[in-house]
C-alpha cells in the first residue's frame, strides 16, 4: 500500500508573542531568524500514524511525505526522511498563503501525479492559520472520503478504521480506501530516530515537483483574501504572592482567594 | 435581499450551547445588511431544540430529525446543509464552533467554492465583501480577512458575540426540512462510539476552573486539583499534554483545540502559558498561576502568581481554603 503524509513547515508555535514579527508585506507571522521553523506538530503525528500502519501491516508499505510551500528549510523537512521512503516538495511563492484552496489544489495535483495512493494522512490543523481546511478541501477535490481527528488509524484490506476523539466521546468511523484521514494529538508519543538514521536521511535528496508542471485544476481562489496581520500583545500585571517557602505562599494564596470571595461563606466558617 | 442560514446543532436533543452566540453573530450581520436569518436544526429527537430555536428571532425555522444523525456525523450534516443551499441562495452561513460545526464549515467551503472564516471575532461589511478578524498562530496574532465568494461561511469564536439566550416569544411555526438521509450512502460510516467519563461541571460555563498541566507529572496529582476545585465550588481542567498522555479525559482540555472558558477564576498549575492554551482561558476575570519557573510566560498573563513547586504550594492552599481563615497578611506585595 502507498501512504502520502502531508507535512507543512511552520514557524515554531511555542515562540512567545514577544519573539514574533509580522513580515513587511503584512502577510506572514515570522519567528526570529535564528530559530528554525518546524514541521507542524500534528503532521509529525500523522507520520507516526503511517509508521504504525507499516509496522502492523501485511505486505509492502511505501510512505511518501509531501509538502507545499515556499522558503523551505530542507534540513527540517528532511527529518521525515529518517522514516519515510520519499519526500516530495512543491515549492512556489504562491503557496505561502492562507488560501487553503490554492494549497489543496496543488496537493491534489501532486497526489494525482504520484499515482496509486491509498491513504493520505494529515494533521488536524496547521499551527499557522489554525483552521483545519486543507484536508477536507483536498478530499473534496480528489472525491475521496475524509475522516478527521483520529487518535488511532488502522487499515484492513481496503478499509481504513479510525478512532476519532470528539469533545465528549470516542467515535469509530470507517471509510473505503482511498481516503483522507486527519490525526489529532491524542495519537500519543512519537518515536525518536537514532542519530545515525538522521544523518543518513540528510544524504537523501527530496524530489521536487514544479507547480507549473502540475497544472492544478479547479476554482482560482478560495473566496478569501488576507488583508493584514497584527500581533496580539495582551499581558496583565501579575501580583506575585510569596512567602518564606511554597507552603506559606500557598496559605497566602488561599487568603487572597477567600478575601476575593471565591470560597462561599468561608469568612469565619469552621 | 440576502439571507443568512444558521445551523442549529443538537446534542441528545438539546441545541449546542454556542447556538445563541451564532444567533447573535447573525443578528449583528443582519443589522449591517438588512438581511433576515433562518435556522436549520439538525439531529435526532430535535423537538425541544426546535421549540427553543423558534424563540431566536429567526423568520423561518426548519428541522431535520433523523435517527442517522444521533451521533455527530460531519459528512451527513454537510450534505443536509448543501441541500439547503441548493434549494435557496444564502449570502452567509453561520456555523457552530464545535468540532462538528468547524468541519461542516470546511466541507461546505470546499464544496461550494465559498470563503470561510474560522473563529470570527468581528465582522464588517465593505464594498467588496465581508471583512472579518480572526485569531491565527494560536492566538498570538490576529488576521484581517475579506471573504469574497459567497455564501460567506462563518464560525463565530466562542465569546466574541455574547448572547443572553432566547430573546423573543416564538416568532415562527417550525417546519420539517426534507432530506434523502433515509437511503443516502456516504463515504464515511459510523461504526460505534464510547462516551468519555464525565466529571465535574460543564467547563464552558464553570465560574471557577482549576487546571493542571504537564508540570503535574502524572494522573495522581490531579486528585489534589479536584479537591481544590471542589473547595472553590469549581471544576477541574487541563492543558493539552495531560490529555494526550491519558492522565485525564480529552474533554477536560482547555485551549484552541479544546474548550474555551471564561471563568471568574482560572487557576493554572504547572502550565507554561503557551498561546494555544491561553487563547482558551484569557478572558477569565482572575487568572492565578502556580509554576516553579519564574520565567514561565504564564506569569505575563496571570493576575496573581506563585513561583513555587505545586507539591509545596497546593497542600497548603487546600488547607487554607478548608480552614477558611485568613492566615496573616495576604502577600499582595510585588508587582512584576
Ligand atoms: C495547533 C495547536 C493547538 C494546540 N491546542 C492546545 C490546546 O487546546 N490546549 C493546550 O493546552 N495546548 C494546546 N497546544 C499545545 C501548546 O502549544 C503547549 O504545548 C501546551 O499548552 C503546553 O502545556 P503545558 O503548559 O501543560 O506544558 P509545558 O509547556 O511543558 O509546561 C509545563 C510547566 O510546568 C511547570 N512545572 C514543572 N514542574 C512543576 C512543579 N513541580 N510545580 C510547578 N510547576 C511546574 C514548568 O515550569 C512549565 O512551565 C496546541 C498546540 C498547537 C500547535
Ligand atoms: N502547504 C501544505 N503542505 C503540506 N501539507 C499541508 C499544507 N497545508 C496543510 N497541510 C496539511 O493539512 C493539515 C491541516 O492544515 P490546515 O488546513 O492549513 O489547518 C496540516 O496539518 C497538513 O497535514
Amino acid at each position: 500500500m502507498r501512504i502520502v503524509v502531508l507535512v507543512k513547515q511552520v514557524a515554531d508555535p511555542l515562540l512567545p508573542v514577544s519573539d514574533l514579527a509580522i513580515s513587511p508585506g503584512g502577510t506572514k507571522v515570522l519567528g526570529p531568524a535564528n530559530v528554525p521553523p518546524v514541521v507542524n506538530g500534528y503532521d509529525e503525528q500523522a507520520l507516526e500514524a503511517a509508521l504504525r500502519i507499516r509496522d502492523t501491516g501485511r505486505g509492502e508499505c511505501e510512505i511518501i511525505a509531501l509538502s507545499a510551500g515556499s522558503g523551505f528549510a530542507i534540513d527540517v523537512l528532511q527529518r521525515s526522511l529518517t522514516e519515510a521512503d520519499d519526500l516530495v516538495l512543491i515549492e512556489d511563492d504562491s503557496l505561502d498563503t492562507p488560501d487553503s484552496s490554492l494549497i489543496s489544489r496543488a496537493l491534489a495535483a501532486a497526489i494525482g501525479r504520484l499515482g496509486a495512493v491509498d491513504l493520505v494522512l494529515c494533521g488536524r490543523q496547521a499551527s499557522d492559520w489554525d483552521h483545519g481546511q486543507v484536508p477536507l478541501s483536498l478530499a473534496e477535490l480528489l472525491g475521496w472520503p475524509c475522516a478527521t481527528l483520529a487518535r488511532q488509524v488502522t487499515v484492513d484490506d481496503d478499509i481504513v478504521t479510525v478512532e476519532r476523539v470528539l469533545s465528549d466521546r470516542y467515535q469509530v468511523m470507517r471509510c473505503e480506501l482511498p481516503a483522507v484521514v486527519t490525526v489529532t494529538s491524542e495519537l500519543g508519543e512519537l518515536r525518536y530516530p537514532t542519530m545515525q538514521a538522521r544523518l543518513q536521511a540528510r544524504t537523501r535528496r527530496p524530489r521536487r515537483l514544479s507547480l507549473s508542471d502540475l497544472h492544478p485544476v479547479g476554482n482560482h481562489d478560495g473566496g478569501s483574501v488576507l488583508m493584514g496581520l497584527s500581533l496580539q500583545q495582551e499581558t496583565r500585571d501579575c501580583t506575585l504572592i510569596d512567602g518564606k517557602d511554597g507552603a506559606e505562599a500557598g496559605r497566602r494564596l488561599a487568603s487572597v482567594l477567600i478575601e476575593s470571595g471565591f470560597v462561599a461563606g468561608s469568612q469565619g466558617a469552621t | 435581499m440576502g439571507r443568512i442560514l444558521v445551523l442549529g446543532e443538537t446534542h441528545a436533543g438539546d441545541l449546542d450551547p454556542g447556538f445563541w452566540e451564532q444567533v447573535s453573530a447573525a443578528v449583528h450581520l443582519g443589522e449591517q445588511t438588512g438581511w433576515a436569518f433562518e435556522v436549520l436544526v439538525v439531529g435526532s429527537s430535535t423537538e425541544d431544540a426546535v421549540t427553543a430555536a423558534t424563540r431566536s428571532g429567526a423568520d423561518r425555522v426548519r428541522s431535520v430529525d433523523h435517527p442517522r444523525l444521533e451521533s455527530p456525523w460531519p459528512e451527513a450534516v454537510a450534505e443536509v446543509m448543501a441541500a439547503a443551499c441548493d434549494r435557496r441562495t444564502y449570502a452567509a452561513l453561520v456555523m457552530p464552533r464545535s468540532l462538528l460545526g468547524a468541519e461542516v464549515a470546511a466541507r461546505l467551503a470546499a464544496r461550494l467554492g465559498a470563503g470561510m472564516a474560522m473563529d470570527v471575532m468581528t465582522l464588517r461589511l465593505d464594498g467588496e465583501g465581508l471583512v472579518v478578524t480572526r485569531p491565527v498562530f494560536g492566538g498570538a496574532a490576529t488576521a484581517t480577512i475579506r471573504l469574497t465568494a459567497s455564501p460567506w461561511i462563518l464560525v463565530p469564536r466562542t465569546g466574541s458575540f455574547p448572547s443572553t439566550g432566547p430573546t423573543t416569544d416564538p416568532t415562527v411555526e417550525p417546519s420539517p426540512f426534507a432530506t434523502r438521509l433515509d437511503d443516502a450512502s456516504f463515504g464515511t460510516t459510523i461504526v460505534s462510539q464510547e462516551y468519555q467519563e464525565t466529571e465535574g461541571q460543564d467547563l464552558a460555563r464553570a465560574r471557577v476552573v482549576v487546571a493542571g498541566g504537564r508540570g503535574m507529572g502524572g494522573p495522581e496529582p490531579f486528585r489534589l486539583l479536584r479537591e481544590i476545585a471542589t473547595r472553590l465550588d469549581g471544576t477541574v481542567a487541563a492543558s493539552r499534554p495531560p490529555c494526550d498522555a491519558g492522565w485525564v479525559e480529552p474533554r477536560l482540555q482547555v485551549g484552541l483545540t479544546g474548550t474555551t472558558v471564561a471563568a471568574d477564576l482560572y487557576v493554572a498549575v504547572g502550565i507554561s502559558g503557551a498561546s494555544q492554551h491561553m487563547t482558551g482561558c484569557s478572558s477569565s476575570r482572575v487568572i492565578v498561576a502556580v509554576n516553579n519557573d519564574p520565567n514561565a510566560p504564564i506569569f505575563r498573563m496571570a493576575s496573581h502568581g506563585v513561583v513555587g513547586d505545586w507539591q509545596d504550594v497546593l497542600p497548603a492552599l487546600l488547607d487554607g481554603l478548608s480552614a477558611g481563615l485568613p492566615s496573616g497578611p495576604a502577600g499582595t506585595g510585588r508587582r512584576t
